[in-house]
């Protein structure tokens, strides 16, 4: 089966996610808003998909904008099962 | 995380069944929506509102309740949004997509009623939907007998008002509905307390219109010859449309066009050059129902259309926005929304002009009728739609299905060999250009 790695920011609430988006946008850094995975969190809400070359500067950003609260950063490896069955 | 139990608490909800179904959307959302390529960026707000479907949206429904303010569920295109939006009270759309309700549906309807109505029905029985336990009353019609009878059901539950659509077109018919639409402004005034005034009605007309040319701009960037956004992504506009604070949605909405005509612009196209467009005709898809569009698009087609309830016939035709007397824009609303041709009517060949219309607009090379199991109008409307088409030389498959992913594997089998066999037609429109 194949496995893919995701990372996942958490937010403690939506507007840490939107502050650090509107930010990302102006640095030109991609990124996917994303339903929370629940392997991650059993709360519901948002989360933040971003690729692994980008962690560190997010990171930074994060660090410099105290406003701006996380909850952490996560890996996801989780296994392609397909919930169409194997399309 | 943001922790909305306190708010699902407050709105007597059944948490821990909830939870079951918090644990299935992401996973669903990823794999439908997450793995599609050359997003447009713009789809981000999107994402969030699905992130955010049972806590924002439920926390800004909870704060406008705080205020005095009402919360109004309705079902069906029918129901005039502008009324509710004139009344000052909030106005979501409940169409329930989720296989996750039925068996609740099922403990008080017959097996045999179309999935959308018994995920209706037990979405709210089950205290599952924090959306139906948000709302102050629910709007049906009389579109279909199967709605008719759950509206008695539900109206056990929930405070409920339904309004009388005529099934014909005769004048007679839009007296009748005129004063239907009478009888809403007086039942939201007596909900809301709040005075329904030509002013008011006015400003409600503009707003809904404004939603509805944002879809439109949306739409007319689906008639391009290199997609910008896949028929997936925009039917996930279209439902959201229904239940998202009308300002923002139309203000995002409109950032993605501007997003999407630049793509345009550079020629940039969400799939593969000579990807068959097709166009989906039949029954509402409510959010979370996704199925047909993906089995559509990972089986080498493309939605360019949706001839549905969460498609054109949502949008398209504005109301008249020049009347001055209340009794001018109860005419216009009825005229408006009595120019929908939903196959609750009889005869209805203006549905068949706007299939013809739209796969031609939309320059289509197939046709997918779409029907939910059970769902009588459409179903026999098959028969005068194919004969329509046929002489127009159209195809199209007829594809009956529900909320379950069972029949995945068929569907795709089906579909495939529908767009293989639109290829031939294809090339000969191409050498006759």
């Amino acid at each position: 089966m194949k496995t893919r790695k995701y990372l996942y920011i958490l937010f403690p609430s939506y507007n840490d996610g939107l502050a650090l988006e509107s930010i990302l946008k102006t640095k030109f850094i991609s990124y996917t808003i994303v339903p929370t995975p629940r392997d991650l969190s059993k709360c519901c809400g948002i989360s933040m998909k971003v690729e692994d070359k980008d962690v560190e500067s997010i990171k930074d950003i994060v660090d410099g904008n105290p406003n701006i609260s996380i909850e952490g950063i996560f890996e996801l490896k989780k296994p392609r099962k397909s919930l169409f069955g194997s399309l | 995380m943001a922790d909305y139990r306190e708010l699902w608490k407050s709105l007597d909800m059944d948490l821990e069944k909830h939870d079951q179904l918090c644990e299935v959307l992401p996973k669903f959302y990823d794999e439908i929506y997450l793995s599609q390529e050359k997003r447009p960026e713009g789809m981000n707000y999107f994402n969030f509102v699905i992130a955010e479907v049972h806590g924002l949206r439920i926390q800004e429904l909870a704060e406008h309740r705080k205020n005095g303010q009402k919360v109004v569920g309705s079902f069906c295109v029918f129901v005039p949004d502008e009324v509710i939006s004139a009344a000052d009270a909030v106005g979501v759309g409940l169409c329930s997509g989720s296989d996750f309700w039925i068996p609740d549906g099922e403990k008080y309807l017959p097996r045999n009623s179309c999935p959308l109505v018994k995920a209706a029905v037990g979405a709210k029985t089950s205290g599952t939907c924090p959306y139906f336990q948000s709302c102050d009353l629910l709007v049906g019609e009389t579109t279909c007998d199967g709605k008719k009878k759950a509206w008695e059901i539900l109206g056990e539950h929930v405070p409920m008002h339904v309004m009388d659509l005529p099934q014909m077109k005769r004048e007679k018919d839009k007296i009748h509905w005129m004063d239907e639409i009478r009888i809403f402004i007086d039942e939201l005034e007596e909900l809301t307390g709040n005075k329904i005034t030509e002013e008011s009605l006015a400003r409600g007309i503009e707003l809904i219109n404004k939603k509805r040319e944002v879809l439109q701009r949306l739409y007319d960037l689906r008639k391009e010859e290199n997609l910008p956004i896949s028929g997936k992504d925009a039917l996930l506009v279209t439902q959201i449309a229904f239940y998202d604070n009308p300002e923002r949605f139309i203000e995002k909405t409109n950032e993605l066009c501007e997003e999407l005509e630049k793509r345009v612009q550079n020629k940039e196209s969400v799939f593969a050059e000579g990807t068959p467009r097709i166009l989906v005709s039949g029954t509402p898809m409510a959010v979370p129902n996704w199925k047909l569009h993906h089995m559509i698009e990972t089986s080498g087609g493309s939605v360019v259309c949706e001839e549905t309830c969460t498609g054109t016939r949502y949008f398209e035709n504005l109301v008249d926005n020049t009347g001055e007397t209340m009794e001018e824009q109860i005419k216009a609303l009825s005229d408006r929304y009595l120019n929908i041709n939903c196959a609750c009517f009889t005869p209805n060949p203006g549905r068949i002009d706007d299939i013809l219309r739209l796969y031609k607009e939309y320059k289509a090379d197939g046709v997918v009728y779409y029907t939910l199991p059970f769902c009588q109008t459409y179903a026999t409307e098959f028969k005068k739609v194919k004969e329509a088409l046929d002489k127009a030389d159209i195809p199209v498959i007829m594809i009956e299905s529900d909320y379950s992913l069972q029949d995945a594997g068929q569907l795709k089998t089906r579909l495939e060999a529908f767009f293989e066999m639109l290829e031939p037609k294809k090339e000969i429109a191409a050498a006759n250009k």
